[in-house]
């Protein structure tokens, strides 16, 4: 009897962690943004970086202010991006997704023979030499017809043990033969809660 | 008989203190001076998947017009006729004439909420000038 007592409780004892182990969610791939997405209360999401991107990019479209370039389609030149937020993650996010739309679609082309950019260096190199060799001051491709900077910022807020997180997605267009800004837009992400949480 | 009458009274009263301030809590009264639908109004066709969400969100009124810069604009109006605030996740996705969707690195899933009684406008702009009508998924927030 005693014997049977104590298998009863070693198999009560093996049950509790495979119980366990069969509740807990294994890994799996997701729709990316979709909304099974882990939502952070104090840090930037990969579903913030799609929504943000969206938000600017259809403002940019609407406007029509890539149809008032010199050049069709219209020549960007990307200054700065800054991340000006307590999160950490990847800012040129936005910036590429925003990319992909309009340069696959044939609305913008980005001068990608600019600044330290990876893909920018051979191209920078075969523009020098054939400006060299043509004596020009500048190459025309070089000739951007707007420039585009961005910035990312915060404002969190608490009561209680509520945390709220406000992003701003700021991004500007200037017109780089007059320097006046000819687009802004600025997308805010708001997200409110205790703890973090999987899905939306 | 007449204490009949007054005890149903009594109950039909109380019935209503008690159910006015739940529906009366947060609920949104909404004036506007448009009376006419909007001349940029289309018809639109819902498949309901989940009943509970159409029984209390419902898109009242669509729109589409092309922008400033070629490409159409959708406004979506989603009025909330339940008693609460209501999340929802949306996601639009635009068409060709061809009815192929237009691949798009910016289509994603937005997250918005609508108080009892009163509604939001969600809006879309198509990713190229190809597009010519949209399909919006709407579902429950978590």
């Amino acid at each position: 009897m005693p014997r049977t007592l104590n298998t009863i409780r070693l198999a009560g004892v093996l049950a509790v962690p495979a119980v366990l182990v069969a509740c807990g969610s294994p890994a799996k791939y997701q729709e990316p943004g979709g909304t099974s997405s882990i939502v952070s209360v104090g840090e930037v999401d990969a579903q913030d970086l799609s929504m943000a991107a969206n938000q600017i990019l259809s403002e940019m479209i609407a406007t029509g202010v890539l149809k008032s370039a010199a050049h069709q389609p219209a020549r960007i030149r990307i200054e700065r991006f800054v991340n000006d937020t307590s999160s950490n993650f990847p800012v040129d996010v936005v910036i590429l997704k925003m990319r992909e739309q309009l340069v696959n679609s044939g609305q913008a082309q980005v001068v990608t023979a600019y600044g330290s950019n990876p893909e920018s260096k051979e191209s920078q190199d075969a523009l020098k030499q054939q400006a060299f060799r043509e004596g020009k001051a500048s190459v025309d491709s070089l000739d951007p017809d707007f420039f585009l900077t961005g910035k990312v910022e915060q404002l969190k807020r608490s009561a209680g043990s509520t945390k709220q997180a406000n992003y701003y997605f700021s991004l500007t267009l200037t017109d780089a033969r007059t320097g006046r800004e000819v687009f802004t837009k600025l997308a805010e992400v708001q997200k409110q809660g205790t703890k973090n949480s999987v899905g939306f | 008989m007449r204490s009949n009458t007054t005890l149903a009274g009594r109950v039909l009263l109380t019935t209503a203190l008690l159910v006015l301030p739940v529906v009366g809590c947060g609920t949104v009264n909404t004036t506007t001076t448009r009376q006419a639908p909007s001349e940029d109004q289309v018809s639109t066709r819902t498949q309901v998947n989940d009943l509970f969400t159409q029984i209390f969100l419902k898109a009242t009124d669509v729109r589409m017009y092309p922008t400033k810069g070629g490409p159409l604009q959708t406004q979506v109006d989603v009025a909330n006729d339940g008693f609460r605030t209501r999340s929802f996740s949306y996601k639009f996705e635009w068409l060709d004439a061809r009815g192929n969707v237009i691949p798009s690195s910016i289509y994603t899933w937005k997250a918005t909420s609508v108080p009892a009684g009163g509604s939001i406008m969600i809006s879309s702009v198509a990713p190229s000038e190809a597009a010519t009508d949209f399909k919006l998924q709407l579902r429950r927030g978590q």
